[in-house]
C-alpha cells in the first residue's frame, strides 16, 4: 500500500478520503454503515487474536432519532474484551490515517492502517461528532477519549480525556455516522452471521436499531494457534520497502554528548577514573566483546581522534567520509572545523564502515529476509551482478532498482515461510458448517501452504450438501483472513473457480441444496480494492482453489452416488410396487385367463430387499 | 344367374374367411406373448422378452429382399430393470389394447392410442412416446400396426375401377367401386382392411401430388390407360404402401411412380419400392417391382422443363443418398448424378408450360411405354 501512502503525502487527508472512499467502501450511507461495522468488528477480533484472548464482541447500532426516515445518523458501538491500547497510542491509532500495528508480516484482518480512521473520518464528515474510545490495557484504569480528526494535518484533536477505575481489559469505540439501516440491515446481519462461522471461537452479539438482538455464542473453545511475525520473503518486496529496510539497518552515528560519554565510561568500568587515551583503548580492547554497538562506535571514533574523554567533550562529529577516509569534526575550543585521516588498516575502521555504509549485501539478505542462507546470498549476488560485500548504504538508485528486480526474478530462494499464517483448521471449520447448516454431507480440506509473489497463503475449503441448506446452490461463502466477503462477488476469483466447475460431472444436478465455504489466508490478500471485498485472480491462488474444490467435489460426488444408490433402491421399490401389478392385470386379459398370476409374494420380497439396500446406503453416508 | 350368385357368395365367404383367419392369427400371437408374461409372473419371476434392436448399427440393407431390414441384434427387456419397467408396462398395455381393438374390430389412430392410455393409468409423456411403443410392438411381432387396427392420421387417396368389399364391422360384405366418386377415396382403415375383389385396370400409377391426381381423374387417365391412380400426398403413408403392395401381389398389377423431378421425388419412389430405414423391422410394406418413371433429371433437359435451382439441403440430400446402397446402380444412380450436375429441379406442374394436358397427352404415354422396358 505504499502507493496510497505516497498519495497521502501529496494531498490533504480529506481529499484523500474523498478520492479513496469508494475504494475503502464508503461510497454511500448503506455501504458506509456496513463498512464501518466491519472495520470495528475486525479490529476487535484482530486485537483478541493477537493476544490469544477468546473474543467477546458486542456490536450495537442505534438510531439517533428513530422516527426520521433513512438515511439518518446512527450511533455505532463495538466493544471487545481484547488487550486495549495504551493511552498514549489511542489518539494516533484512531486519529491518523495509515497508523497501524499490523504492517508486520503475519496474517491479520487489518492490513492498511486505514480502516478505523476511515470510518471515524466518514462519521465526522457526515455528523460532525467525535469518536469516543474507551480502553483499558491493564484491567485497572480505563482511558476515555473524545477525539476529532484534524483532517488538514492528519492529526488527532483530543476534546476530552478522562480516566476511571475498571476491572476488565478491552476497548470500545463509538462513532456517530450517517447510515441507511433499512437497506444495510440484511448485509450487516449476514456479515455477523458469516463472521461467527469462520470465527467459531468468538462470541458475537448484535443489537440492531429495531430492538432485535442477534446472538452468536462461541462453539469452539480453542483459539487456532496464533501466527508468528516473520521477515519478508525476497519475492514479496519492492524498492520502497528495501529503502526502508536499509534505513532501519543503518546505525546512526551517536551524538556524543555528556550522557553518551557517561555511558561509555560506565560500560568500560571507568565511571570514577580518568585514564589516558592509550589506557582507555587498552581497556576497550579487553572489554570489546561485551560492549554495545553505540559504545563501540564512540571508541572507534576516539581511536582516530586520539582523544580522551575530556577532549572528546569539547568537539562535535560533523561528517564521516568513508570513501576518502576522512573524519570531520567541530572543535568548540578553536571554534573551527577540523579533519583527520583514518587508517583503513585499523580494526576500528571496519566498525565505522558497517555503521555508516550499512551491512554487506550478503549479511543484509541473510539477516533481513526469511530463509536466505549465506550460500544462496552469494549466488544471488552473482545473479544480480553485485559484489557480495557491497555495502547496502552505498547502493545508487539504479543499483537499488536493479537489486529489487533481481530479488523478484531469482528463482533459487526457498518457498515462503508459512508460520505467519493462521488458518482456522479443518476441524473447527467442519464443526462450524455442521452447526450452521446441519447438512447431510460435509467435507473440508486445508491445502498445504503455497505462495504467490513471495506471499505465503493457505486455502481452506468446505463443501456441504442437504440438511438446512436452501436449494439453488452452490451458495458460496467467501472468506479471506477470517473476513466474510459479501460484496462484488462477480469479480472474485473464488466465484470464477466455482463457476468453471461442471457440477454434472460430480453428480450434482438441478437446483442442489449445497454450499461452498472458501477461506484464503495470507499475509497479503490480493484484494482488488482497499474495501476488501473481492480477491483478484492470481494464478497460484486460482490453482490452489481449483485443487481444493476438485478434492471436495470428488468427495461430494461419491456421497451423491451413494445417496443416488439409496434413492435408486427406494425408487426401484416404488416402481415395482406401481408397475408389476399393472403388468399382471394386462397380461391376464391378454393371455385369456380369469385369475391374476401369483406374483404378490415375489413382489413383496423384492420391495423388501430394495428397501434394505436403501437403508444400508443411507447409513453409510451418515444420513439422518 | 343363380349359379353365378352362389359362386359370388362362396367367393365372398372365402374372402371373409381369409380376413377372419388373419384376425385369428393376430389374436393368437398376442395371446401367446401374453401367456409367456403371465407364466413368468405366476412362477414368481420378473417377466422379460426380447426385441430386435432398432439402433442404426442393426439396420442393414438386404440385397435379396431389396429393402432395409433389422440385423440379428436383439435386446432383452426385463421388468426387473427399473429403467425399462415403465416402457415394459406401456408395451404390455399396448398389446392388451391392440388385443381389444382387434377382437372388437375397432380402428384407432396413433393419437387415439395416446389418449386411451390415460384411462388405464398408463402414462405417456407425449404422443411421440406412445408412437415409439407402437413401433416396439411392431418390432416384437413383426406386424405393421395396421394389423392391430392402429392407423395414422395422414390420408392419401385412390381412384379407378377397383371393386372392394369391406370387412369392418357394420359394412361387412358391402362392396364399392372406387371409380364412383371423382375426388377419389381416401385410403383409411376401412379401405386398407377391405378385400380387393376385382379390377379392369392393368397398371397402378402412384403420383406424388394431389393437384396432378385431380388432373389425371379429369383427363380420365384411368380409362385411357386402364389404370388405378393413387395420390401418395408426398411420402407415401404406410397404409398406402400396404395397399400398393396388395394391388401388386393380390391383383398382379404393376406399379409405377410419378414424382417431382428432384431428389426428394426420387426417394419417394424408392421408399415405395424398397421401404425406409425407419420401418426396417417390417417386411410387408415394399413393392420391389415398383418403377420410377419420372420426372427424371434427364427429363429436365430432354423436355426442356422450366426449372428452379436446388437448395443447399437438396444438394446435401443428394450426397447423402449417394452413400445409400440402393443408389449404387441403374437409373437411381444415374439420375442422382445428373441432379447433382444440373443443380436444378423441376416440378410435375412444369409440363403446364406446354399446355395443361401436355403431361397426360404426351409425357405419360411415353413414360408408360418406357416402363415396359425398365
Ligand atoms: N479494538 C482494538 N483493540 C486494540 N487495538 C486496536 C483496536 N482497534 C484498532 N486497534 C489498533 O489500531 C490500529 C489501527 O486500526 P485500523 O483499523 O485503522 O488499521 P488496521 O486494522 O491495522 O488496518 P486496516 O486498514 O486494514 O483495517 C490497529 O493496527 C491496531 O493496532
Ligand atoms: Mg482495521
Amino acid at each position: 500500500m505504499s502507493s496510497i501512502k505516497e498519495k497521502f503525502n501529496q494531498i490533504s487527508p480529506s481529499e484523500f478520503f474523498y478520492s479513496n472512499r469508494d475504494l475503502a467502501g464508503f461510497s454511500n450511507p448503506t455501504r458506509s454503515l456496513y463498512t464501518a461495522v466491519r472495520e470495528f468488528v475486525e479490529n476487535a477480533l484482530d486485537a483478541c487474536d493477537q493476544k490469544g484472548i477468546l473474543p467477546d464482541v458486542h456490536l450495537t447500532i442505534k438510531a439517533v432519532d428513530p422516527d426520521k426516515p433513512d438515511p439518518k445518523p446512527y450511533i455505532l458501538t463495538v466493544k471487545d474484551n481484547g488487550p486495549g491500547i495504551d493511552a498514549e497510542h489511542i489518539p494516533l491509532a484512531f486519529g491518523t490515517v495509515l497508523y497501524g500495528s499490523k504492517f508486520g508480516l503475519k496474517q491479520a484482518r487489518g492490513m492498511f492502517g486505514l480502516g478505523a480512521t476511515m470510518a471515524i473520518l466518514y462519521g465526522q464528515i457526515t455528523t460532525n461528532k467525535p469518536v469516543i474510545v474507551k480502553s483499558s490495557s491493564d484491567a485497572k484504569i480505563q482511558n476515555q477519549f473524545e477525539i476529532l480528526l484534524d483532517i488538514q494535518k492528519n492529526k488527532p484533536v483530543i476534546l476530552k480525556h478522562t480516566t476511571k477505575d475498571i476491572s476488565k481489559k478491552g476497548l470500545s469505540v463509538s462513532i456517530c455516522l450517517e447510515g441507511d439501516y433499512s437497506k444495510a440491515g440484511n448485509k450487516i446481519r449476514d456479515y455477523v452471521y458469516e463472521t461467527s462461522l469462520i470465527t467459531p471461537y468468538a462470541s458475537i452479539t448484535f443489537d440492531d436499531p429495531k430492538g432485535n438482538k442477534f446472538s452468536h455464542p462461541r462453539f469452539v473453545k480453542d483459539i487456532p494457534p496464533p501466527p508468528t511475525i516473520i521477515r519478508p520473503h525476497p519475492h514479496g518486496i519492492d524498492v520502497e520497502r528495501i529503502r526502508r529496510m536499509i534505513v532501519e539497518s543503518q546505525f546512526e552515528i551517536p551524538t556524543i554528548d555528556d550522557a553518551m560519554i557517561e555511558k561509555v565510561r560506565k560500560d568500560l568500568g571507568l565511571s570514577k577514573k580518568n585514564l589516558s587515551f592509550t589506557s582507555i583503548m587498552d581497556k576497550a580492547k579487553k572489554k570489546w566483546k561485551n560492549l554495545p554497538r553505540q559504545v563501540r562506535v564512540v571508541i572507534a571514533l576516539m581511536s582516530f581522534l586520539k582523544m580522551d574523554f575530556e577532549k572528546l567533550n569539547k568537539i562535535r562529529i560533523e561528517d564521516i567520509d568513508m570513501p576518502n577516509k576522512k573524519l570531520f569534526y567541530w572543535d568548540f575550543g578553536d571554534s573551527q572545523s577540523k579533519s583527520i585521516d583514518m587508517d583503513p588498516e585499523s580494526q576500528y575502521y571496519k566498525q565505522l564502515t558497517n555503521t555508516v555504509q550499512g551491512e554487506p549485501l550478503t549479511t543484509f539478505l541473510t539477516k533481513r529476509f526469511q530463509r536466505v542462507g549465506p550460500t544462496t546470498a552469494v549466488k544471488f549476488a552473482e545473479f544480480a551482478k553485485l559484489k557480495p560485500e557491497k555495502r547496502m548504504g552505498t547502493l545508487t538508485n539504479q543499483e537499488l532498482v536493479n537489486l529489487s528486480d533481481s530479488l523478484q526474478k531469482f528463482d533459487d530462494f526457498m518457498a515462503p515461510d508459512s508460520s505467519c499464517l493462521a488458518p482456522l483448521g479443518a476441524e473447527p471449520l467442519e464443526k462450524g458448517i455442521k452447526k450452521f447448516f446441519n447438512p447431510d454431507f460435509v467435507a473440508v480440506v486445508q491445502r498445504p501452504a503455497s505462495a504467490y509473489s513471495g506471499f505465503p497463503f493457505i486455502i481452506e475449503m468446505g463443501i456441504a450438501y442437504g440438511g438446512d441448506i436452501k436449494t439453488g446452490g452452490p451458495h458460496v461463502y467467501r472468506y479471506a483472513n477470517r473476513i466474510p466477503l459479501l460484496y462484488d462477488e462477480g469479480s472474485d476469483v473464488v466465484i470464477k473457480v466455482v463457476n468453471d466447475t461442471d457440477w454434472g460431472r460430480y453428480k450434482v444436478k438441478g437446483e442442489p441444496p449445497f454450499i461452498i465455504v472458501s477461506h484464503i489466508c495470507s499475509t497479503r490478500i490480493p484484494y482488488k480494492t482497499a474495501g476488501k471485498e473481492n480477491v483478484a485472480d492470481r494464478q497460484e491462488i486460482e490453482r490452489e482453489l481449483r485443487l481444493a474444490l476438485q478434492f471436495l467435489s470428488r468427495k461430494l460426488s461419491s456421497f451423491m452416488s451413494k445417496r443416488g444408490q439409496a434413492e435408486a433402491a427406494k425408487k426401484r421399490a416404488n416402481l415395482y410396487a406401481k408397475y408389476i401389478p399393472m403388468i399382471a392385470e394386462f397380461c391376464t386379459e391378454l393371455a385369456g385367463k380369469k385369475k391374476e398370476p401369483n406374483y404378490k409374494k415375489m413382489l413383496e420380497t423384492e420391495i423388501e430387499t430394495e428397501t434394505k439396500k436403501a437403508v444400508k446406503e443411507e447409513k453409510e453416508i451418515g444420513n439422518k | 344367374m343363380a349359379t353365378s350368385k352362389t359362386k359370388k357368395d362362396s367367393k365372398a365367404k372365402a374372402r371373409s374367411k381369409k380376413a377372419d383367419d388373419k384376425q385369428k392369427n393376430i389374436l393368437e400371437m398376442l395371446k401367446s406373448h401374453g401367456a409367456k408374461i403371465y407364466d413368468d409372473l405366476d412362477n414368481g419371476q420378473f417377466p422379460k422378452f426380447s426385441i430386435p434392436s432398432r439402433s442404426v448399427s442393426n439396420i442393414v440393407y438386404d440385397k435379396k429382399l431389396r429393402q432395409y431390414i433389422l440385423g440379428n441384434n436383439a435386446a432383452l427387456r426385463s421388468s426387473r430393470n427399473s429403467a425399462q419397467l415403465r416402457s415394459f408396462t406401456q408395451l404390455m398395455w399396448l398389446a392388451f389394447f391392440a388385443n381389444r381393438l382387434t377382437n372388437e374390430k375397432k380402428s384407432s389412430t396413433l393419437r387415439d392410442v395416446y389418449y386411451s392410455s390415460q384411462a388405464f393409468a398408463v402414462e405417456f409423456e407425449d404422443q411421440s412416446e406412445s408412437d415409439n411403443i407402437i413401433v416396439d410392438l411392431e418390432a416384437v411381432t413383426s406386424k405393421p400396426r395396421e394389423d392391430f387396427h392402429i392407423f395414422p392420421e395422414e390420408r392419401s387417396s385412390i381412384f379407378g375401377d377397383l371393386n372392394i368389399e369391406y370387412t369392418i364391422p357394420g359394412y361387412e360384405g358391402k362392396t364399392m367401386n372406387l371409380a364412383n366418386h371423382p375426388d377419389g377415396y381416401s385410403i383409411g382403415p376401412s379401405l386398407t382392411t377391405a378385400e380387393l375383389v376385382d379390377t379392369s385396370a392393368e397398371i397402378v400409377i402412384a403420383i406424388e401430388k394431389g393437384g396432378l391426381f385431380t388432373r389425371f381423374v379429369e383427363e380420365q387417365v384411368d380409362k385411357k390407360f386402364k389404370s388405378i391412380i393413387i395420390n401418395t400426398g408426398g411420402q407415401a403413408p404406410r397404409s398406402t404402401r400396404t395397399l400398393l403392395k396388395r394391388l401388386h401381389d393380390e391383383m398382379k398389377l404393376p406399379i409405377i411412380c410419378l414424382t417431382d423431378g428432384d431428389v426428394y421425388g426420387e426417394h419417394i419412389a424408392m421408399v415405395i419400392k424398397s421401404g425406409s430405414a425407419n420401418a426396417a423391422h417390417l417386411r410387408e410394406l415394399t413393392v420391389p417391382d415398383a418403377k420410377w418413371v419420372g420426372v427424371w433429371a434427364t427429363d429436365i433437359e430432354k423436355y426442356k422443363l422450366p426449372t428452379i435451382p436446388m437448395t443447399e439441403s437438396d444438394i446435401k440430400r443428394c450426397y447423402d443418398l449417394q452413400k445409400d446402397p440402393r443408389y449404387q446402380d441403374g437409373i437411381w444412380k444415374k439420375e442422382l448424378d445428373v441432379f447433382l450436375r444440373l443443380k436444378r429441379k423441376a416440378e410435375l406442374e412444369a409440363f403446364s408450360k406446354y399446355g395443361l394436358t401436355n403431361i397426360t397427352d404426351k409425357y405419360l404415354p411415353q413414360k408408360l411405354e418406357l416402363a415396359k422396358s425398365l
